[in-house]
């Protein structure tokens, strides 16, 4: 859609006339790293953050989410939904495009009403990155540099000012409302090209191969023998799934009130390294070792997602690699492979 | 099997420990005043007088540290349907076997000085060196919400719920930045989780009140340690404080 500019120095405006209509969350600085919280004051909000402990799924998909009530006498329940209006500020396209993904997920097949309630009362306002987060995003690799979909707005930090794609509508609409913007001029538009193009080579770290081949890597690894080396290295505590912006997988467990006459199901983030994740009702476990359990993930994000849903099913943010504390990495594993077949 | 499904008869017991897990009872029943209508409380001797002998359920804090509170804990598992072991001591020895790794002669003239004589002791064990125990609150002290949600499978007839993957996952369903990366020292990826990693949350680095997982990966994380510059000793030194009964278990 079109091309629009907002000045710095209207931003702060932007913010606080978006918080009279909705949640607005985003990118807050939280020890020596950063998370995405609640905004109520420009100031909160850093984006110049490089990433986030958690991705933003958290705002469709909670930790722990409330699915529906219900009444043991006479057997009824009622659902929750979270319908609240919310703009998620400053999202990196590592982001938008995992959000992306989850979207195809939710939607596909049973539809995740939970999820997707959320969603339509959610906007995206995404931020172009300059520069790599740190040493272990190969967000190039994956495809997910830059995002032409996914976003209602996406801003590009020009210096005094930023340049904002409009991607729908009801972006154009968030615009025109609460921030005062101008029409992009030739020479701002020349300024963002070259931004644009300027970045391309200061993201260096990335896999070997083209990740496009993954879905082919992962279909002659399945007996490669790094499972069982990671067998000795993972500590199984998960890590890597809770941090990940495409993981999805969810345990759903009741609470009951103390006289057991009402309760509430809820369902909390699971993650398919834990010991028991693949125990099931009749006892058995069928992914009893660290190595299964690890090469399930990886042919998760390289081969099964992208063989159901078209889109890889990494996005390269890195953050799994940043929270493993034994340096267990797609990029070290996924090169790792591609090395055996080509050597 | 355990009475009154309906209003079922606990008591609470205490063996040697310093009695702050029922404390966290007590205090949880002041959250969860419910609880007094889903159960009838026979005995409990920190909140109450009456002694009903007459109970289903029995949970007992503390660790077995002398000959004598054998013969108390089987009569207390003789009566109860179910045992539960409440905190730290009951459930891995605790605290109190710290002094297992000393002299026990020397440990006792410490402590009672020219009285030590007066006093029976012997290394100290968890409730189920003892006796079957049939569920486990970890913690030191417990978690409030955890023990309620016990108490709440015990009413519906399901085994309590015992979260067997380590702290890690809930530090990052909290978003802690790791301890690790902020320059500590933490037991958390080998330690069961169900604390709502408290310890990590509030800044400091999990000491292992709950226990080791299942089949932790302990060579991992000892390339852990190194790592970020410390060393296994380090890690047995930190574990010591709840860990040292299961440590010579291990070791003997």
């Amino acid at each position: 859609m079109s091309l629009r500019m907002i000045d710095k120095g209207s931003m702060a405006a932007f913010v606080s006339n978006l918080l009279q209509a909705y949640e607005v969350v985003g990118p807050r600085a939280k020890d020596s790293q950063y998370a995405f919280g609640r905004i109520t004051d420009y100031d909160q909000l850093r984006l110049d953050y490089n990433t986030t402990i958690l991705p933003p799924k958290k705002y469709l998909l909670p930790q722990e989410e409330v699915l529906f009530t219900f009444q043991t006498e006479g057997m009824s329940a009622a659902p929750v939904f979270d319908t609240r209006p919310r703009v998620i500020f400053g999202v990196h396209t590592c982001d938008i495009h995992a959000l992306h993904l989850l979207d195809a997920v939710f939607a596909t097949g049973q539809r995740d009403e939970h999820y997707l309630e959320r969603r339509a009362a959610t906007l995206i306002v995404g931020i172009e990155c300059l520069t790599p987060c740190d040493e272990h995003s190969f967000c190039k690799s994956m495809g997910t540099l830059s995002a032409s979909e996914g976003f209602d707005l996406h801003l590009t930090d020009l210096g005094d000012r930023y340049a904002v794609e409009v991607g729908t509508p009801a972006g154009e609409a968030l615009l025109a409302r609460y921030a005062a913007n101008h029409g992009a001029g030739e020479s701002e538009v020349g300024l963002l090209d070259k931004m644009l193009s300027e970045k391309w080579p200061r993201f260096s770290y990335r896999l070997d191969f083209d990740g496009n081949e993954l879905p082919a890597l992962m279909a002659v690894s399945y007996k490669n023998p790094i499972w069982k080396e990671l067998e000795g290295r993972c500590l199984a505590c998960g890590s890597c799934n809770l941090v990940c912006p495409t993981c999805y997988c969810f345990d759903v467990q009741d609470r009951v009130s103390m006289d057991r006459k009402t309760g509430e199901r809820i369902r909390v983030w699971d993650s398919c390294q834990l010991a028991e994740f693949a125990r099931v009702g009749s006892g058995e476990n069928f992914r009893k070792t660290r190595a299964e359990r690890q090469r399930h993930r990886f042919f998760r994000k390289g081969k099964y997602i992208p063989d159901m849903h078209g889109e890889l099913g990494c996005v390269g943010c890195g953050r799994c690699a940043r929270a493993c504390l034994v340096d267990i990495t797609p990029v070290g594993v996924w090169n790792a492979l591609h090395k055996a077949h080509t050597a | 099997m355990i009475g009154d499904l309906m209003k079922p008869k606990v008591a609470f017991f205490d063996f040697t420990s310093c009695e702050g897990c029922q404390l966290t009872v007590v205090d949880s029943l002041q959250t969860h005043v419910d609880l007094l209508d889903a159960v009838e409380i026979v005995q409990f001797r920190e909140a109450m007088t009456e002694k009903g002998e007459d109970y289903a359920i029995a949970f007992v804090e503390g660790s077995i540290s002398r000959a004598s509170d054998e013969a108390r804990l089987r009569r207390i598992r003789e009566q109860a349907a179910i045992v539960v072991a409440l905190g730290a001591c009951a459930h891995l020895g605790g605290i109190n076997a710290i002094r297992n790794a000393q002299p026990l002669d020397d440990v006792r003239k410490y402590v009672y000085g020219d009285k030590a004589d007066w006093y029976e002791t012997y290394p100290a064990r968890p409730i189920s060196a003892v006796v079957k125990v049939d569920a486990v609150i970890p913690g030191c002290p417990i978690d409030r919400d955890e023990f309620i949600g016990v108490v709440k499978a015990l009413l519906l007839g399901k085994k309590p719920p015992l979260p067997d993957y380590p702290v890690c996952v809930e530090c990052k369903r909290k978003e802690n930045v790791c301890v690790f990366h902020k320059g500590g020292f933490c037991l958390g990826p080998v330690i069961r989780a169900g604390c709502g990693a408290i310890c990590p949350t509030c800044g400091d680095g999990c000491e292992g009140c709950r226990g080791l997982i299942p089949n932790p990966n302990q060579d991992s994380m000892s390339d852990v340690l190194v790592k970020y510059g410390l060393t296994v000793a380090d890690m047995l030194a930190r574990w010591t404080m709840f860990g040292t009964y299961q440590q010579m278990e291990a070791g003997s």
